[in-house]
C-alpha cells in the first residue's frame, strides 16, 4: 500500500513534467527567440538605447501582423555594458541557452567584432546595426556576419564634398583610437592627398578626451581651413564647443559622427550652427521613393516612444527588418530553418527602406550605403550634399564665435 | 597669444579642473579611509542638477553654485551613514559599499535624466582679453582658474586656521594620536563628508560645463580624483592643486609637442616617477 502510493506519486510527478516539457515545447514552436546586444548602459547607453527602440519597433511591427509564418517573435535583449566581455558573455548565453534563431544590434566595432565571431562558431546569423571596421568581413571569412551600415558610405560623401565644394588647400584631421575611426583617418588621408589637399593636422585621441585646446591651436597654426573629425558624438560636442570658445575661424567643421542628431542642436545652441555631419536617415531625409514608409515609421515610433526617432534608432530598425525578412522567408522553406538556411535568405535579400536599398555582397557589407553630408542651419539639419539629394547650398565659412 | 601662453593657459586651466574633481576626495579619504568609488557618480548628480536649474529655470550656470554646494553634502553625509554600518577591514569594505552605490547612483541618474549627453553651455562663451600679458581666456577657464584657487584656499585655510580644520587635519595625519588628545574622531568623520560635499557640488556643475554629463560619466570623474590624489599624497591640500597644475601643464605640453594619443602616456609616466620618486604614496602622512 505504501509502495502503491509512493509510484502513485512518482507517476503523479512525471506527468506533471511531461506536460509541462510538452507545453514548453509547443511554447518553443510557436516563438521565434530573436537575441539583441546593446550598450543600454555604459558609455554608448545613449546610441545603443536609440538601436534598441528601433530594434523593438520592428519586432512589434512583424508581431502585430501575426509574426512570421504565424509564430511570435520573442526579442531577447540584452545589456553589453559598453564592455566588449560583457558583449561575448551575452552573445554566448542568448546563442547556447536562449537559442536565437538570430543576433541583431550592436553599435561600435570593438563591440560587435566579438559578437560576430561568437555568432560564426554557433553558425548563427548576425546583422549589425552600426559597425564600419573593415577587418571584420574584409580580413576574416565570417558567412553568418551580416551589417548594414560601412565606411565607404561616409567616406565616399565627406570627401567629394571636400574636394568637389570646399576645395581647401589644407584640412587637419582629429580621430578617435576606435577601429573605425581610425580606419576613417586613414581613408581621408588618402583619398585628399590623393585630391592634393594637404593635411598638417593629423591628432588621435581616445574617446572621451577632456581637451582639445592643444589640437585646436595646431589647427590654428598651420592655417587649416576645414577641420575633419572622426570623433564619437559626445567628443564632438566638446571639440564644437572648445572651438567656437577660442575663436578659431574656419571655414568648415566635418564631423560625421555626432553632428546629425537634434539633441546635438539642442545641447550646443546657436554654437552647432554651420557644422556640417552626415547621416544615412534622419527626420526629413529618407532615401527617394520612401518617403512614405519613412513618415510611418516616424509616426509609430513617436506614439510608441514619445520622442522623434534618430538615425541611429533606424538603423536599428533596418537591421532588424533585414534579419527579420530573411527569417520568414527561411520559414517559407523550411518551418525550421538552419542558421546556414538564413544566411542564404540573406545573400540573396534586396529590400528598400527608408534607410536606402538593402543587399549584401559576399563579405556581408552592404552594397547600397549610402551618407547624406547635413549642415545645420536655422537650428536645422539640411541636406547639402550629394547634389541630387541637397535642399540648401553649403554655408561658409563657419559662423564665427562671439565677441 | 604666443603657443607658450596658449600651453600655459591650457595646463592651467585643465589642472585646476582636475583639482576640483580631486577635492572632496581626497579630503574625505584622509580622514575617513573610505575609498569612495561613488564620488564621480555624485560630481554628476550635482552636475545634472546644475544643468535642470539652468535648463529649466534658466538660471546661470555659476548661480547654480550655491544650491547644489548646499545640497549635495545632503548626499555625501547620507553616504557617510550607509559607511558606518561597514565592518572591518574598512577601506577594502568600503570600496565594495561605494562601488555598489556607484552602480545604484548610474542607474538612477539613466532612469531619471536618460543616456543623452548634456552640456552646461553659457549662453554666450565670452573670450576674455590680456593684451598686456598677451593673455585670451575663454569663460570656462577663466572659471576654473578662479574657482580652483578660491576652493583650495578656503579649504586650507580652514585647515590650518581653524580649530576644527585643525582637529581635522590631526586625524588625516595620525588617527590614533587625534582620538588620544580628545578628538572626536565621528565628528571629524561627519566634517570631512559635510566639506567634501560642498566640493563635491562645486565641481559637479563646472563639471558639466568643461566636459559633458551623462549616466555613466562618473567612472571617468573618479579615476581623475583617484589619480591626482596618489599623485599629490592624502590630505595635502595645496599640493592637490599643484599636482593638478602639473599634470594639465604636462598633458598640454605631450599633446603640443608629440602629439594628442600621448598625452595619457606622458600622465601615466609621470605619476609612476613620482611614485618612485616619493615612495609613500597613497600611504597617510604620519609625521606631525
Amino acid at each position: 500500500m505504501r509502495q502503491g502510493g509512493r509510484h502513485g506519486w512518482l507517476l503523479g510527478l512525471a506527468a506533471v513534467l511531461l506536460l509541462a516539457g510538452a507545453g514548453s515545447g509547443k511554447a518553443a514552436v510557436q516563438e521565434l527567440a530573436l537575441g539583441e546586444i546593446n550598450p543600454l548602459t555604459g558609455a554608448l547607453a545613449k546610441h545603443g538605447l536609440e538601436i534598441h527602440q528601433g530594434i523593438a519597433l520592428a519586432v512589434e511591427e512583424v508581431n502585430a501582423r501575426g509574426g512570421l509564418a504565424g509564430r511570435r517573435v520573442k526579442l531577447l535583449s540584452r545589456d553589453d555594458q559598453s564592455r566588449p566581455e560583457i558583449a561575448l558573455n551575452q552573445a554566448q548565453d542568448l546563442i547556447t541557452r536562449e537559442r536565437v534563431v538570430g543576433l541583431v544590434g550592436g553599435y561600435v566595432d570593438t563591440l560587435v567584432g566579438p559578437i560576430s565571431e561568437m555568432a560564426a562558431k554557433h553558425q548563427v546569423p548576425y546583422v549589425a546595426s552600426a559597425s564600419l571596421q573593415a577587418a571584420l568581413t574584409r580580413k576574416r571569412h565570417n558567412p553568418y556576419f551580416f551589417r548594414i551600415s560601412n565606411l565607404e558610405g561616409i567616406l565616399s560623401p565627406v570627401c567629394r564634398l571636400v574636394g568637389e565644394v570646399l576645395r581647401p588647400q589644407q584640412v587637419a584631421l582629429i580621430y578617435m583610437a576606435t577601429p573605425g575611426s581610425l580606419e576613417f583617418a586613414e581613408g581621408v588621408e588618402e583619398r585628399l592627398t590623393r585630391q592634393g589637399i594637404r593635411i598638417p593636422v593629423k591628432e588621435k585621441f581616445r574617446p572621451g578626451a577632456p581637451d582639445f585646446s592643444m589640437a585646436l591651436l595646431k589647427v590654428r597654426m598651420t592655417g587649416c581651413e576645414v577641420l575633419i573629425s572622426g570623433g564619437f558624438y559626445p567628443d564632438n560636442l566638446l571639440l564644437t564647443r572648445q572651438l567656437r570658445e577660442q575663436r578659431l575661424q574656419l571655414q568648415a567643421l566635418l564631423a560625421p559622427w555626432g553632428a546629425a542628431y537634434p539633441s546635438f542642436i539642442a545641447e550646443l545652441g546657436e554654437l552647432s550652427e554651420g557644422v556640417l555631419g552626415t547621416c544615412a536617415w534622419t527626420p526629413g531625409v529618407t532615401w527617394p521613393g520612401t518617403e512614405k514608409d519613412s513618415q510611418a515609421f516616424i509616426t509609430a515610433f513617436e506614439a510608441r516612444f514619445q520622442q522623434s526617432p534618430t538615425t541611429t534608432a533606424m538603423h536599428g530598425y533596418a537591421s532588424a527588418r533585414v534579419l527579420l525578412t530573411a527569417l520568414e522567408r527561411a520559414l517559407a522553406r523550411s518551418p525550421a530553418p538552419t542558421g546556414e538556411q538564413v544566411v542564404k535568405e540573406l545573400r540573396t535579400l534586396d529590400l528598400t527602406l527608408p534607410l536606402g536599398r538593402v543587399r549584401f555582397d559576399a563579405h556581408g557589407d552592404p552594397l547600397d550605403y549610402h551618407h547624406v553630408v547635413v549642415q545645420i542651419q536655422g537650428g536645422r539639419l539640411v541636406p547639402v550634399y550629394p547634389p541630387e539629394r541637397a535642399q540648401a547650398r553649403v554655408m561658409v565659412p563657419l559662423p564665427a564665435g562671439r565677441k | 597669444m604666443s603657443v607658450g601662453m596658449h600651453l600655459v593657459v591650457s595646463g592651467f586651466s585643465l589642472g585646476s579642473f582636475y583639482a576640483l574633481v580631486a577635492l572632496g576626495f581626497a579630503l574625505i579619504f584622509g580622514v575617513t579611509h573610505a575609498f569612495n568609488l561613488a564620488h564621480g557618480e555624485l560630481i554628476i548628480l550635482s552636475g545634472y542638477l546644475a544643468y535642470f536649474l539652468w535648463r529649466g529655470l534658466e538660471v546661470h550656470p555659476l548661480a547654480t553654485l550655491p544650491l547644489t554646494v548646499a545640497l549635495m553634502p545632503v548626499f555625501a553625509l547620507a553616504l557617510a551613514q550607509l559607511l558606518k554600518l561597514v565592518r572591518e577591514p574598512f577601506p577594502m569594505n568600503s570600496l565594495v559599499v561605494t562601488f555598489g552605490v556607484a552602480l545604484v547612483v548610474e542607474q538612477a541618474l539613466l532612469s531619471a535624466f536618460s543616456a543623452d549627453y548634456r552640456l552646461i553651455q553659457p549662453a554666450a562663451p565670452a573670450l576674455m582679453q590680456v593684451p598686456a600679458l598677451g593673455l585670451a581666456l575663454t569663460e570656462t577657464q577663466v572659471t576654473l582658474l578662479v574657482l580652483s584657487l578660491l576652493a583650495t584656499g578656503i579649504v586650507h585655510l580652514w585647515l590650518t586656521r581653524t580649530f576644527s580644520g585643525k582637529a581635522l587635519r590631526a586625524t588625516i595625519q595620525n588617527r590614533e594620536a587625534a582620538r588620544l588628545v580628545g578628538i572626536n574622531l565621528g565628528r571629524m568623520r561627519t566634517s570631512a563628508f559635510a566639506v567634501g560635499g560642498l566640493l563635491i557640488g562645486l565641481a559637479g556643475p563646472l563639471y558639466g560645463q568643461t566636459l559633458y554629463l551623462y549616466p555613466a560619466g562618473g567612472l571617468e570623474a573618479t579615476l581623475i580624483a583617484v589619480t591626482l590624489t596618489i599623485f599629490a599624497g592624502v590630505g595635502r591640500i595645496p599640493t592637490l592643486l599643484l599636482g593638478g597644475w602639473l599634470l594639465g601643464l604636462a598633458e598640454s605640453w605631450a599633446a603640443l609637442a608629440l602629439g594628442a594619443n600621448w598625452r595619457e602616456l606622458v600622465s601615466a609616466l609621470l605619476l609612476v616617477l613620482l611614485l618612485i620618486l616619493r615612495p609613500e604614496g597613497l600611504k597617510i602622512r604620519t609625521e606631525g
